[in-house]
């Protein structure tokens, strides 16, 4: 990756984040949304197709990760901007279960960093109360953005972009080495596959705990899970069988009412 | 004195300063405090006219607030309501504190129940299964939920905090009980449902790779031939079961440590690896791999 790729994959680390100045609705839950960060970092290494390889699974398996603000558990901005970008540095030419594997396991180093960063830009901001204090008491009602946006921003792009920067280029180094590929021994990559094909389970389960409400609900997903396995059907055309499903469930429902 | 009322464009530079900015310094001491302040800011700055009024109220105003920001704007609003009724003579600053404060509960709830752990999953699976559908084509799916959720959202804070406005908390209660939203709700939950299913079947992966292959010589042609064959294959057999019997198991093991045992997902992931690890270890003994 070029030092433009870098700066522009760590800029949008920071722009999915939490409370980054695009906002949470543009920036949390959209650009920081697995499938969206993979293709926005497909489009800036023009390696788009690897980028959605990676990017439909890591959103699956991080698909129960949406707890948002203070609960965060796990920061999906940093594991799946790093991870895709590391699948796409390190997989060059490797099919797309080796690719997967990669992704999972640079998306865990990834996650880890943003963890840390999250904590300490936590903590960083508790001064700026002081701050707004300040202002508050001088009834300064136009200065109220300096505590809000620009300091928190400051330390929020600092705590975002740098990291990132640092462990995108050390995986560039690494990835530059000739044969690094070739030093993954083959038991490791198998087992990143097949890890990577297990954790889809961890996403799925945990949305089937807010999903999941009575008893027959356990009866309507496995409606949806023998529509593939037995019919054969393309998710696609159950989501589209599960829309009608909804409508007409919906309309019963408040017609009765 | 002329009743003191709240211009439009005030209006939508409060809720713009929150959409916005709402999670730009959240941290433990007053989590969205100063992002609540800066939304009330031009608020306050438009219904009072001395430095001491508007101290008092950007004081009130920068304390302890927090909940799920994009549903939570009818909090703005509400608030937005009950200043301009303070600067009119109508209500007290310990009335709007502790309207304040008895919106958090609620409004979290609402937004991190019904927005946060419906709307996005289901949104989410849609475009997976949009994404999905073809590998050359799989960048439509984010490209959608990057247009689609944002307005989407927008569209129904800016609703919400215009409700918040105009009815008070009597909008809150309507809305949370004319029912309608349970129903939207439940009907949204069968599709979820439906799609995690589906999404499930496509993508989770769990095999037990054992098998019992041997040898057989194949005299037919000319020379001695000799193929492998195989004897026994456990996934194959748990297939004929129940196709795909290892993921949906695998995937209802998850959703029960998780939901019923209070698993938290790290640890889930470290079962996971294990499982992995032990499986991959079968496969190069039985040779599967």
């Amino acid at each position: 990756m070029s030092t433009i790729q870098i700066v522009l994959v760590a800029l949008f680390v920071y722009l999915g984040s939490i409370g980054s100045v695009v906002g949470n609705t543009i920036g949390w839950y959209a650009l920081g949304r697995p499938l969206v960060a993979s293709f926005v970092v497909g489009v800036i290494t023009g390696d788009l197709q690897d980028a959605m390889v990676v990017g439909i699974p890591l959103q699956i398996m991080y698909m129960g990760s949406v707890t948002p603000g203070g609960a965060v558990a796990w920061d999906l901005s940093y594991a799946t901007y790093i991870g895709t970008a590391g699948a796409i540095m390190f997989g060059k030419g490797a099919g797309a279960s080796e690719l997967i594997g990669y992704a999972v396991l640079f998306a865990g180093i990834g996650g880890f960093v943003g963890q840390l960063m999250w904590n300490l830009s936590y903590a960083l901001n508790l001064p700026l109360n002081r701050l707004a204090k300040k202002y508050a008491d001088a009834g300064d009602t136009k200065h109220m953005y300096v505590p809000n946006v620009v300091g928190g921003q400051i330390i929020g792009f600092a705590c975002r972009f740098i990291p990132a920067v640092i462990v995108l280029s050390a995986l560039n180094l690494g990835s530059a080495q000739a044969d690094f590929a070739n030093m993954i021994p083959g038991w490791l990559t198998q087992f990143l596959s097949v890890f990577g094909g297990m954790m889809a389970a961890l996403g799925m389960g945990i949305i089937l705990s807010f999903l999941v409400k009575k008893g027959w609900h356990y009866a309507v997903f496995l409606a949806g899970f023998i529509l593939v396995t037995y019919f054969n059907l393309s998710t696609m055309a159950v989501a589209v069988i599960a829309t009608i499903v909804g409508v007409v469930f919906y309309a019963a429902e408040t017609k009765e009412a | 004195m002329a009743e003191k009322k709240i211009s439009p464009k005030t209006l939508k530079k409060s809720f713009l300063n929150w959409f916005f900015w709402n999670g730009c310094s959240q941290q433990a001491e007053s989590m969205l405090g100063m992002a609540f302040g800066q939304s009330m800011a031009p608020v306050i700055d438009e219904l009072y006219d001395t430095k001491e009024e508007k101290a008092a109220a950007l004081n009130r105003h920068i304390t302890l607030f927090n909940t799920e920001s994009q549903v939570g704007s009818i909090c703005n609003g509400i608030t937005c309501a009950l200043e301009e009724s303070l600067a009119n003579g109508q209500c007290t600053p310990e009335v709007i504190e502790s309207v304040k404060v008895a919106l958090i509960g609620p409004t979290s709830a609402i937004g991190d129940s019904l927005w946060v752990a419906t709307i996005i999953p289901i949104l989410l699976t849609i475009c997976l299964s949009i994404a999905e559908a073809n590998p050359s084509t799989a960048w439509i799916g984010a490209v959608i939920y990057l247009i689609a959720y944002p307005i989407g959202t927008c569209i129904l804070s800016w609703n919400l905090f215009r409700l918040g406005y105009r009815s008070g908390l009597e909008g809150l209660q309507n809305l949370m009980a004319s029912g309608k939203l349970d129903k939207l709700t439940d009907a949204l939950t069968l599709v979820g449902l439906i799609v995690t299913g589906a999404l499930t079947a496509s993508f989770v992966s769990a095999s037990l790779p054992i098998q019992i292959t041997k040898e057989v010589a194949d005299y037919t042609g000319a020379e001695v031939v000799y193929n492998t064959v195989v004897l026994f294959n456990a996934d194959n057999m748990l297939n004929s079961i129940f196709p795909k019997i290892l993921p949906l198991g695998l995937t209802l093991l998850v959703y029960y440590l998780y939901s019923k045992k209070k698993w938290s997902p790290m640890k889930l992931m470290g079962l996971i690896a294990v499982l992995a690890a032990i499986l991959t270890a079968i496969g190069k003994v039985s040779g599967v791999y």
